[in-house]
């Protein structure tokens, strides 16, 4: 054996591991990250631009302008400050909906990024090198932080450009910043708190709903108006853009932020690789429920991600079901602007029924979303190879594919179910009047839109496996954009092919029509699915 | 029609303009422990892939038992399957997992289960999340052996155990192939699949290169002798089959033998010689004739 020589190229010709590890993080969120920008800035920019249309002067802005008296309004969709301006106009209209997009966003990408890697075992290599996993986990998130000035400046920037005030565009920009900052903080303290990428995201996401349903309750009555003090939504709420453009909530916002993610290293400084602060015990008696077939397997598979989702769907139908008399007293107090409700054919808004039916046509969003994130996950068990054992067996394609399309429908009408006797509690708690059956009738009309997100997910599950989750976010976009399509009277404009039930008898055509495009692109994707090569 | 566990006609596979398995014809008999060695690449996985559907043939056919290996439902009621790297659902325990891959497998004996548990030593208590690679390999293994299947097919499944558990392995292997099993066996520990494998196939760059016996693999190969003499030591140049020969000193004499051995034995004892030491090739110096030179 001859003695090698190890040549060591000096410290300065060398690239930092800290700057390898950020160039890592980069590639692994940089397309995600000039969507959500690009998406923050052309919702804030449209919505400006079309402001003088829509909206423009005279009954419009003064309607609209009366809406701020109503406690309804205020808690569904926050307080509306400077209607009369296009900015505040389109920070009212958009604001909530693009922190929230860039919140999601920037959580799920902090969770994928630390603690998906690190319990996928890829962090391991990383690790055996001259960075600590404080470090790593610290990058990461600095990473996923910066894209959230980045997507502000492109919120302001879209407000200046059609010559809304640029203060109040500077304030809204920093605002929606620091939210988002603050959740990727969330996200990166959940990821040293549990040692599982999906335990880790669901938290976050329940402190991002929580944050958004507190900021609702505090706008519901002036009482209880301090508590948006504690909320980031509440917080960004507060800056009121366009209007006396406050900077103490958003110095306040700064702080927490700050603290939340400088809380990450520290929290991440104390814990060893694949453990986190909360483990659960490693042993347990078998529960061998659901066991016995592929179908019980996938019900029980999704048992736990429904158990989360019924949980925040109950709670913003309970709110919307509470402030059901107040939103329908004013609409009755105030003929003219019933009237115009009327025009955009909502006749019945006046009564609790015409009310939630509105709103129902809103459940088509989460519920959507989580029948794509159940063939995401279905996409991923594959991608983890953890089907090959299963397939091994004689479980054909087909049978599996189904199952899992059972359990995702079982799911949806399980939803569907809490939605409407959660609404069906808040307007019986708050003393209107609304049966149980006609609420159920109302959050199952929306079903057959939710079929149709599920069809698209099998499509791209067989077709293009990689982009399921993708194809899922790109559907409810979509329905989500149709939500937001600029309008005179609120955003309440619901799917033009769904009709606004209980108020009404269902739209049997259009929700036949939906139906049957949504088992024809289930069709192909599982024929899809049965020809091609499983991945992994 | 044939009782083949495995019979596969020209089956090939193509990945863009990778020929990842070219034409294979192959016939694994039951009661038959069958090891298929090749270097990374060389499509042992794809072969099984394609064996469990899990991946479509652009070409050619395969059987499990006289069933299409495209009629998962059928076929696959007389396999179980070890993969390479073993992936688990992470929220349930190896008893749950035990227990589902009965439920939707071939079915297996809960006795036999639970001997195989602790045989094995797994604690089936523990979620998967917390299994090294070894446990992994242990769940899947014990979920194998339980069913009986009449088919066995293990890709790599010793890469993670310890010399104890691989112990294990093999008294399970050899307990299968005693109850009439068939094995297929993809293996890179040499010494495992000399142990246990009946007959042996060899693949390169998706060709099936060599099918036989490991003795009869051993035949085709050159042996090792060293000779030692009592007087001079004899000038064997030019004897049919000897190769290589180099002086080691102290009147003895090594070569390399290939093909009949009596040329070579005369010779020797012409020249009076006193100690023969034959060494036969190992199926490493095998396996690294075949793809260590030449062109792959």
């Amino acid at each position: 054996m001859t003695a090698a020589t190890i040549t060591v190229p000096p410290e300065s010709a060398r690239v930092t591991p800290g700057r390898a590890v950020t160039v890592l993080a980069v590639r692994q969120v940089r397309w995600g990250a000039a969507v959500v920008t690009a998406l923050a800035g052309a919702m804030s920019l449209l919505v400006a631009v079309t402001y003088a249309a829509t909206v423009g002067s005279g009954p419009g802005v003064a309607s609209l302008t009366s809406l701020a008296t109503n406690p309804a309004i205020r808690t569904l969709f926050g307080e509306p400050v400077a209607l009369d301006q296009a900015g505040g106009f389109t920070v009212w209209r958009t604001g909530t909906v693009v922190a929230v997009v860039l919140g999601v966003w920037g959580l799920l990408a902090v969770t994928r990024i630390t603690r998906g890697a690190e319990e996928a075992g890829r962090w391991e290599m990383l690790l055996a090198g001259r960075l600590t996993l404080a470090r790593a986990v610290a990058l990461h998130v600095a990473v996923v932080a910066a894209v959230m000035p980045v997507a502000g400046a492109a919120i302001s920037t879209a407000l200046t450009a059609p010559g809304t005030g640029a203060i109040g565009a500077a304030l809204h920009g920093a605002g929606t910043a620091l939210l988002g900052m603050f959740f990727v903080g969330v996200a990166g303290l959940a990821g040293q708190i549990f040692p599982t990428r999906s335990a880790a995201t669901s938290a976050a996401v329940a402190v991002l709903g929580a944050g958004l349903l507190l900021r609702m309750v505090a706008d519901s009555t002036q009482a209880l108006a301090w508590l948006r003090w504690l909320t980031p939504f509440g917080l960004v709420e507060l800056s009121r853009p366009y209007d006396t453009d406050r900077p103490l909530p958003l110095l306040v916002l700064a702080g927490a932020a700050t603290m939340v993610l400088a809380a990450v290293p520290a929290a991440a400084r104390r814990r060893d690789l694949y453990d986190g602060w909360l483990s659960p015990r490693t042993g347990r008696a078998p529960r061998r429920a659901l066991l016995g077939s592929v179908t019980g397997f996938a019900v029980r598979r999704m048992l736990r991600p429904l158990a989360g989702w019924s949980l925040g769907i109950a709670a913003y139908y309970l709110l919307i079901g509470l402030v059901a008399t107040s939103l329908t007293e004013f609409l009755m107090d105030n003929p003219q602007f019933a009237d115009l409700a009327a025009q955009a054919g909502f006749d019945r808004m006046q009564t609790a029924g015409g009310y939630v039916a509105t709103m129902f046509a809103l459940l088509a969003i989460p519920t959507g979303g989580f029948v794509a994130a159940r063939l995401a996950a279905a996409s991923a068990d594959e991608a983890g190879r953890r089907l090959a054992p299963l397939y091994a067996g004689p479980v054909t394609r087909r049978q599996y594919l189904r199952a899992e399309i059972t359990a995702a429908a079982i799911g949806a009408i399980l939803l569907a179910a809490t939605a409407a006797v959660a609404t069906w509690a808040g307007v019986t708690a708050a003393g209107a009047k609304l049966g149980l059956v006609p609420a159920l009738a109302g959050t199952v009309n929306v079903l057959p839109v939710v079929a149709l997100s599920l069809g698209a997910s099998v499509l791209a599950l067989g077709l293009l496996p990689r982009a399921v989750p993708t194809a899922g976010g790109f559907f409810l976009l979509v329905i989500t954009e149709r939500l937001t399509l600029p309008d005179p009277v609120l955003r309440l404009s619901p799917f033009s092919h769904l009709a606004p039930v209980p108020a009404t008898s269902p739209d049997w055509t259009g929700a036949f029509g939906m139906l049957a495009v949504a088992a024809v692109l289930s069709l192909i994707g599982v024929i899809a699915y049965e020809w091609r090569d499983q991945r992994g | 029609m044939s009782d083949a566990a495995i019979r596969t006609e020209g089956l090939s596979k193509r990945y863009g303009r990778v020929l990842a398995l070219d034409a294979l014809d192959l016939e694994v008999s039951p009661g038959e422990v069958f090891g298929f060695l090749g270097p990374n690449g060389a499509g042992k996985s794809t072969t099984i892939r394609l064996l469990l559907r899990l991946a479509r043939p652009t070409a050619g056919r395969g059987w499990i038992f006289d069933t299409a290996a495209g009629d998962v439902r059928a076929a696959h009621r007389r396999l179980a399957y070890v993969p390479a790297d073993v992936a688990l659902w992470p929220q349930l325990t190896g008893a749950e997992i035990l227990d589902l891959m009965d439920r939707t497998g071939p079915g297996a004996g809960a006795a036999y289960r639970a001997e195989l548990v602790d045989r094995f030593a797994l604690d089936p208590t523990k979620s998967a999340r917390t299994y090294s690679t070894g446990n992994r390999q242990k769940v899947a293994l014990i979920a194998a052996f339980a069913t009986r299947a009449p088919l066995l097919i293990l890709d790599e499944p010793t890469s993670g155990l310890d010399p104890l558990m691989e112990r294990e392995f093999r008294r399970a292997v050899t307990e299968a192939r005693d109850r009439g099993q068939a094995v297929f066996l993809c293996s890179h520990r040499l010494d495992e699949v000399e142990a246990v494998c009946d007959r042996v196939g060899i693949l390169r760059a998706g060709h099936l290169v060599d099918v036989a016996t490991v003795a009869g693999l051993r035949r085709l190969h050159r042996s090792e002798v060293e000779a030692g003499f009592g007087g001079a030591v004899p000038d064997l140049t030019g004897v049919p089959g000897v190769d290589q020969v180099v002086d080691a000193g102290d009147g003895r004499v090594r070569f390399v033998l290939s093909g009949p051995p009596a040329p070579a034995l005369r010779a020797l004892a012409a020249a009076g010689v006193t100690s023969v030491a034959v060494r036969e090739p190992s199926l490493e110096e095998i396996f690294l004739a075949y793809y260590g030179d030449g062109p792959r």
